[in-house]
């Protein structure tokens, strides 16, 4: 048992959690005496110190900083042992692992079972939503609810479940062994159940669960119970674990490229990374600092949002929502970016032509980078900001539809005479092509500051937004998820019940979101439990709807859970696509590449014959892997 | 095919990786963290510039003094501690043992001394951060840069370890460097923050 | 018949635009239009369907068309499409087209902002106050002195600019009918300008999340002629000017702190009770939430005050007068069956005076008894 408790582990990380607790408790008793603060003995205090040592303590007893501790103190490290790469039995999934391919793994699935709550808390939401007046939840647990699901799925789900795709492939596709730092690998992604967890965890909170909606506007955020504080510090962890990995990702790509792999031969997934995390890097500081802000003024009574403190000594409370959006506007980008890249993927595969205007598809996506700094303040038309700020804010936020339209056009140029693959995957990256345009039009729209001035804050900016994040990312991530499957798994998954479950989802969420824009418009604001008797019967529609795109999931999951135990093998390269990932058993072996590939033309050369991308070096494979491309595969 | 692909699972340690940059990971890693911490000051630089500019309110706040020379001092300690960090990476450079312990003991000792001033400056300093967000303001800036002169600190500590149990050689000094360049930035985001909230 | 497939598919997107732009601009998307501004956003909207409809059809009859002619038949498993990496042309001519049409936009839509926000002649203005859950509206009279409402009442065609504050966080003053809102932002003065121009009764909503009461912190704006209007006003009490902030030491408002209520004299207990009706009714924002038949208000997020304080107050064990103060001042000590505990206010205690909460009880004693 001994033993057990020292070595890491989960039994450590229990221990190491109780030990937190005390810690936390016994500093804030220490302080609140040595400050002489009555009483001594302060639930809230020692809550907010507790959310933060408990995970820290959890995250050195599950071991994800043993190797460093030893080399800080000088020792000798251990020689790596490989110990913590790969995953030989389930178990091993719950372990600190350093293998790019395991944490993947553990970033999806962790993220799509926080899809799932996330969107168990949207079906109450629409529960309550059927009918006007309160039926099932009280306001204050409705504010919850919306607040809860929209961070699950934006800091726990989008953002990660991404990081988690291109965790598994982007290592592979450049032709590296593992990513650059492998062990800061396995902390970020320990980083985010703690995260979702807590705030989960804030609904057991005394007063609820934050209710101030993801955006947590100081002040409400800085004036509600304790639940609040959860959310304040579980986005601290989340977005210590965005940046960790975009840091991680940048160093990757620029400095672990096979040879031959020039920037220009990148696949575009590896493009919608690197500026995806170029955007974390920048931005993700910004959330951070906002929430260290409403953390100070609800901790230690700090003066930042408060507009009454006396003549000249106030806050100033627009600053946290400049502030939030210099953050969450890139953030729009960072959930949709690696989802430009994964369509890039599978329509070049699935339509079997060249991605159309490549380098212009990669300019377009440093260019929404560089544009995505410049737009914040759209969302704060109506605010109350100085007026003159939303002009040139209302250009740049049009201008920022040019280099998505360039994409959206030359993915519909990709398509054209190529032999399309009417695969689950293909169907999701149709999909999301109509869907997200529609999100993309009504964006547009938004920019127009009069439009905006109306529908600001109204259900039209629900639909705009589920129109991009469901329709747009999401419809991505599915398509990526089905896409890779093979891979990460080694099963083919069942295409039948993909395309229902595509079918279903296409639907129901047209019939979910598309009234939104209607009742919006007509003037119904979002984030209430109640609303006017003339949205009534679209209310009902759209709840009813709701129910059928929450049960379309269940099949989604059947269907991965039943071929992932027993699915047909998949062979190595089923699309018969070039990029490097294929070209390695499915699963990959533990270290990717016996010796590294060498990188001889672009990514996307079908219908060139001949064409190759990688070949490896090794003697035993030194013949082009164009000859796995062509060779009909056995499913 | 796929039996030769399945091969490479006998395969023991991965191979080494292709250096597509010569630009050494750990450093472009410093680098880019370097890039968020600058952002993260940036946000409280931004809160620093709507509480004092755009809210038009008295700096620092009425009632109350900013002790400008004890900061200087304090500039003044945390700068040389560079220089010190300095000397010691050009020691470990020529093989100088005794100047690389000697450097990088004296800017640990430096980093904690100009933390202890800070703290004590808090102690003297007249006014809490309840009582105006000028004084929400300069306890968050003044606080954040303590907050990572104690990373920096940590850092160091290792180095020092590192340094007495006999780690580093000229030709092997990358573990001490990269820290060092974070130290670096940690001086020179103290004389941003003493210009910004101190002297103007 | 065999047509070219560009040439299809124009037609394709020709007739997909057809049908599809009469449907977009024939679905009844706006509530009433009650002011000028109204006019011309709706305008715009239209003017925006027209030129998204063409090209969400466009991009649609692409995919369908594709998935139709150049779906992988039977046989060509082991086909690949052409090689194409790509056409200048084209793509010049994508990236100009929608920055011409962005340009084209921003232009228009910047002048609608414009006209808009214009300042026009004769404007009167309204103070707009949210607080948590409740919106009144001032109408300046003399220095320090206004008319408080619940309701907010205009002359039709009269421009009018709303001064917009907020009390405790932020709220959102929208009025769909309007097209417009902004928000009440703690600290700061917003200006909206608006011209009402449609006779009516319209909703005035908060649309910024606010608390537990978001959403029933509801108002009406009545839009009367400018005759009814001035009736109207004149019927209507005028008081100190509520203040805008709720902050103990009160400096940092704009406005001067709360003042006390009309001083009504000892022992006068029906001049302390009106004083507490206008408290109830106006600077006190008691009726957004709670319905008072004596008060004529209809407010729905407490309990209807008239019919619950007297068995209330025999559940909680207190004289009538004690329980209306406690309610007042510490809302959460009982909570009436079936109402969530929080939602009241609880700094009622600090932004009242004694004097004020006195008239209050007095009057909510005097018409539930």
């Amino acid at each position: 048992m001994l033993i057990k408790l020292r070595a890491p582990g989960w039994y450590r990380a229990a221990l190491f959690d109780v030990i937190g607790f005390a810690f936390a408790f016994g500093l804030v008793v220490l302080i609140r005496t040595l400050m002489h603060e009555h009483p001594v003995l302060d639930g809230y205090a020692i809550t907010t110190v507790a959310l933060i040592a408990v995970p820290l303590f959890f995250l050195v007893g599950l071991g994800v900083a043993d190797y460093w501790f030893y080399w800080a103190a000088g020792k000798r490290t251990r020689p790596e042992d490989h110990s913590a790469h790969g995953a030989r039995t389930w178990r091993d999934y719950f372990r600190v692992n350093t293998d790019h391919k395991v944490i993947g793994i553990q970033y999806v699935v962790t993220s799509f079972f926080f899809l799932l709550i996330g969107g168990l808390l949207a079906m109450l939401m629409r529960a309550e939503l059927a009918q006007p007046g309160m039926q099932f939840v009280t306001p204050e647990q409705y504010n919850g609810l919306f607040s809860v699901h929209a961070s699950l799925l934006i800091f726990l789900f989008v953002i990660p479940v991404f990081a988690g795709l291109a965790n598994f492939v982007l290592p592979l596709m450049i032709g590296a062994p593992d990513m650059a730092f492998p062990r800061l690998n396995a902390l970020s992604f320990w980083l985010l159940p703690i995260a979702g967890l807590m705030m989960l965890a804030s609904f057991l909170a005394p007063g609820g669960s934050f209710a101030s909606g993801w955006t947590a506007y100081a002040p409400l955020s800085t004036s509600l119970p304790l639940g609040q504080t959860f959310f304040t510090l579980a986005v601290q962890f989340a977005g210590a674990s965005s940046i960790a990995t975009a840091l991680n990702f940048l160093v990757t790509i620029i400095t672990m490229r096979a040879p031959g792999m020039s920037f220009f031969r990148m696949p575009l997934l590896v493009w919608a990374n690197f500026s995806t995390s170029l955007l974390v890097v920048i931005a993700t500081p910004f959330i951070a600092a906002s929430q260290f802000f409403v953390l100070l003024d609800r901790a230690l009574g700090f003066q930042f949002f408060n507009a009454f403190v006396g003549a000249g000594k106030n806050g100033n409370v627009i600053m946290y929502q400049h502030v939030f959006w210099f953050y969450s506007h890139p953030a729009v980008y960072i959930m949709m970016l690696p989802g430009f890249g994964i369509i890039s993927e599978v329509l070049a595969v699935k339509a079997r032509k060249p991605i159309f205007g490549y380098r212009m598809m990669a300019f377009s996506l440093l260019a929404i980078v560089v544009l995505g700094f410049t737009v914040w303040a759209h969302h704060m038309f109506v605010s109350g900001m100085a007026p003159w700020i939303r002009i040139p804010m209302m250009v740049t936020t049009a201008i920022i539809a040019i280099p998505t339209g360039i994409k959206v056009f030359s993915w519909l140029a990709t398509l054209w005479r190529g032999v399309l693959r009417l695969d689950t995957p293909m169907l999701f990256a149709l999909g999301f092509l109509t869907m997200f345009t529609l999100g993309g039009i009504s964006g547009v729209m938004l920019a127009m500051i009069p439009f905006d001035i109306h529908v600001s804050a109204t259900y039209f900016i629900v639909a705009h937004i589920h129109y991009v994040l469901f329709g747009g990312s999401l419809f991505t991530i599915f398509a990526g998820v089905y896409y890779w499957f093979p891979k990460m798994t080694g099963r083919m998954f069942d295409d039948r019940l993909g395309k229902l479950h595509f079918w279903l989802t296409f639907i129901f969420f047209n019939i979910t979101f598309g009234p939104m824009h209607l009742i919006g418009i007509q003037g119904m604001p979002r984030r209430v439990a109640d609303y006017a008797q003339q949205f009534a019967t679209w209310n009902l529609i759209i709840s009813l709807a709701s129910f059928g795109l929450g049960l379309s999931t269940l099949v989604f999951l059947y269907n991965m859970v039943a071929s992932w135990r027993g699915g047909p093998r998949a062979a190595a390269n089923p699309w018969r696509a070039l990029t490097l990932e294929w070209q390695v058993s499915s699963p990959p072996p533990i270290f990717n590449f016996d010796a590294v590939p060498t990188v001889v033309g672009g990514p996307y050369e079908y219908g060139v014959p001949g064409a190759v991308h990688g070949i490896f070096k090794s003697p035993a494979e030194a013949r082009p892997t164009g000859t796995i491309a062509t060779s009909p595969t056995p499913e | 095919m796929e039996a030769s692909a399945i091969s490479h699972a006998e395969h023991h340690g991965p191979p080494p990786a292709h250096r597509s940059s010569r630009v050494e990971a750990p450093l472009l890693g410093m680098l880019l963290f370097i890039i968020s911490e600058v952002m993260i000051f940036g946000a409280f630089f931004t809160a620093y510039f709507f509480i004092r500019v755009v809210n038009h309110n008295p700096w620092p706040a009425p009632g109350t003094t900013l002790p400008e020379a004890v900061a200087g001092v304090n500039t003044a300690i945390l700068l040389s501690s560079s220089l010190t960090l300095h000397w010691s990476l050009v020691s470990v450079k020529s093989g100088n043992r005794f100047g690389l312990k000697a450097g990088i003991a004296s800017t640990f000792l430096l980093g904690l001394t100009f933390l202890f001033v800070q703290i004590n400056e808090y102690v003297h300093i007249g006014f809490a951060p309840y009582q105006s967000a000028q004084a929400s303001i300069f306890y968050g800036l003044t606080g954040l840069h303590g907050a990572h002169v104690f990373i920096g600190l940590c850092l160091l500590l290792m180095v020092t370890i590192r340094a007495f149990r006999g780690h580093y050689s000229p030709e092997s000094h990358r573990g001490m460097e990269v820290p060092g360049i974070y130290w670096h930035f940690v001086d020179i985001m103290w004389v941003v923050v003493y210009t910004t909230v101190y002297v103007l | 018949m065999r047509k070219h497939p560009v040439v299809q598919l124009l037609l394709i997107g020709a007739i997909g635009t057809a049908i599809g732009l009469p449907i977009a601009l024939a679905i009844p998307w706006f509530p009433a239009q009650a002011a000028t501004q109204a006019h011309r956003i709706d305008t715009l909207y239209h003017v925006l369907l027209i030129v998204s409809v063409p090209i969400f059809v466009g991009v649609l009859s692409v995919v369908l068309y594709s998935v139709w002619k150049f779906r992988m038949k039977p046989g060509e498993e082991g086909k690949d499409g052409p090689p194409i990496h790509g056409n200048t042309r084209l793509e010049v001519v994508w990236t100009a087209a929608p920055a011409i049409l962005i340009v084209a936009l921003c232009t228009y839509a910047y002048t609608v902002l414009h006209a808009n926000e214009v300042t026009k002649p004769g404007e009167r203005t309204v103070n707009v106050i949210g607080e948590q859950f409740a919106w009144y509206f001032t109408y300046p009279s003399s220095p320090g002195k206004s008319v408080v409402t619940q309701q907010l009442y205009l002359p039709k065609g009269q421009p009018v600019v709303f001064k917009i504050h907020s009390r405790d966080v932020i709220h959102e003053f929208f009025v769909p009918a309007f097209r417009l809102q902004l928000a009440a932002v703690p600290g700061i003065t917003t200006t909206l300008r608006a011209t009402p121009d449609r006779l009516g009764v319209y909703s005035v909503v908060c649309n910024q999340l606010c608390g537990n009461g978001h959403a029933t912190m509801r108002a009406t704006v009545h839009v009367l002629t400018p005759a009814a209007f001035q009736a109207w006003l004149a019927k209507q009490p005028v008081q100190p000017s509520p203040g805008y902030s709720f902050s103990s030491t009160g400096g940092g408002a704009p406005a001067p702190a709360p003042a006390p209520a009309p001083s009504g004299k000892a022992g006068n207990g029906s001049a302390t009770a009106a004083a507490g009706k206008a408290i109830f009714t106006g600077s006190g924002g008691c009726g957004a939430c709670h319905t008072l038949a004596d008060a004529g208000t209809t407010g729905a997020v407490g309990p209807n005050l008239g019919i619950r304080l007297v068995p209330d107050a025999k559940k909680r064990g207190l004289p009538l007068a004690a329980f209306i103060n406690e309610s007042i001042t510490k809302p959460n000590a009982f909570i009436a069956p079936g109402y969530p505990a929080g939602v009241m206010p609880q700094t009622f205690g600090q932004t009242l005076t004694a004097t004020q909460i006195q008239s209050l009880v007095a009057y909510l004693a005097s018409v539930t008894k």
